[in-house]
């Protein structure tokens, strides 16, 4: 009886123990991908203004006057 | 399926660009409509031609002033014959990025979203005009560098330095080129005594007006009502007086290019030098605006290819790349 209550203690801990660590990993790793994600949101908006991207636009326009005239 | 679209509600003239088509749409902010059934008669080139000249039952007005709308159900109206216009159903709810004056307040912010929504989009995001009208004018706002931007349109003038994308100063005044025409109807009535309407003093300022004394200098005659006898009446106007007359609404605008210029950064502000200042919109094609701006600041003033369209142009930019470009519009800004 007393076997069986000291592994179920010794189980129970190391359960919480690794809960708590897969825990920490999961809140660590997400900190990195939102500072990553950061990083990658601020370079698509830069991105989108360069001139290359706005090439597209103006070309279509372009193109839509010179249709209409 | 429902195009996305972006809208330049201005003061002035409301642009439309389309996702993937570009500009299907660009005509006068007028609406006419009838004052006793509430109907609308007329909108656009239409309605601009009624201005001034319609019986007393029908009434041609401009909803916004000062970029910011002045009566709330005829805007929504507008709006909504224009979607309609573009080809928007009551079945194809697009979303809707609108251009507005960055010194718009929270009031008039909410009024401009809930017109858009209620007039048939999904969704309405605003735009800071200055913002878009750099991306429209395609100056290279994604380097570190210093950009400058003078928009000025019907009822603003907005005057914003941008640098990575974003921001960085920014100064606006409800002044614009509407100004400008009636400081040219209140100069015609005190020194000639004689009444002219609003279209008469936008050709004017067309003709003859000027900021700067130059070779084109020259007169026009005008005719109105002679406010003493009643009747019709012909006068002369030179450039000179025209230049007189515009005087205050000229210094107000050029006076706050010069206080954005003291906002900005030390490290971008010797950038200008070097790059100069973009001039956008209908009223900085008044001849020699950009000349006394830059005679004023010591800073080159250089025109935009596109004036009229830019800031759509930029709107429509943001359409096209509207995930992407999401943390421009105001409101998701933190």
């Amino acid at each position: 009886m007393i076997g069986l209550s000291f592994f179920t203690a010794l189980f129970s801990f190391i359960a919480i123990v690794s809960g708590a660590t897969l825990l920490v990993l999961i809140y660590l790793d997400n900190r990195n991908v939102r500072i990553d994600d950061g990083i990658a949101n601020f370079r698509r908006h830069i991105d989108a203004l360069s001139p290359e991207a706005r090439q597209s636009s103006v070309h279509r326009n372009n193109q839509e006057d010179r249709r209409n005239q | 399926m429902a195009r996305d679209l972006a809208i330049d509600l201005g003061t002035a003239n409301t642009l439309v660009y389309m996702k993937g088509k570009g500009i299907v749409l660009n005509e006068p902010s007028v609406i006419a409509v009838n004052r006793q059934s509430g109907e609308v008669l007329a909108t656009g080139h239409d309605a601009w031609d009624m201005i001034g000249r319609t019986p007393s039952y029908i009434v041609a007005v401009r909803p916004l002033r000062g970029g910011a709308i002045t009566d709330f159900d005829i805007t929504e109206r507008m709006i909504r014959l224009l979607l309609q216009r573009v080809g928007v159903s009551r079945f194809t709810r697009p979303k809707v990025v609108i251009c507005v004056p960055s010194a718009i307040t929270e009031v008039e912010r909410r009024a401009v979203t809930d017109a858009t929504r209620r007039a048939g989009a999904s969704d309405a995001q605003l735009i800071e005009q200055p913002m878009a009208a750099a991306i429209g004018a395609n100056l290279p706002i994604d380097e570190p560098v210093g950009n400058m931007v003078i928009d000025i349109g019907g009822g603003t003038t907005e005057t914003a330095v941008i640098s990575l994308g974003g921001v960085v100063a920014l100064e606006a005044i409800r002044v614009g080129s509407f100004d400008i025409d009636a400081a040219i109807q209140s100069y015609v009535r005190r020194e000639h005594g004689v009444a002219i309407g609003e279209r008469t003093a936008e050709e004017i300022k067309i003709q003859i007006g000027s900021a700067e004394p130059g070779p084109q200098d020259r007169s026009a005659d005008i005719r109105g009502r002679d406010l003493v006898t009643g009747l019709p009446k012909t006068v002369r106007l030179t450039a000179e007086e025209v230049r007189f007359a515009i005087d205050e609404p000229v210094a107000a605008m050029v006076l706050s290019v010069k206080r954005c210029l003291a906002k900005a950064p030390p490290e971008l502000a010797q950038d200008f030098l070097a790059r100069g200042m973009y001039l956008v919109g209908g009223g900085g094609m008044l001849r020699g605006l950009a000349a006394r701006i830059e005679r004023e600041t010591e800073v080159p003033v250089k025109m935009s290819p596109q004036p009229l369209e830019a800031v759509v142009l930029g709107a429509g930019h943001c359409i096209e790349n509207y995930q992407a470009l999401r943390g421009m519009f105001m409101g998701t800004r933190r």
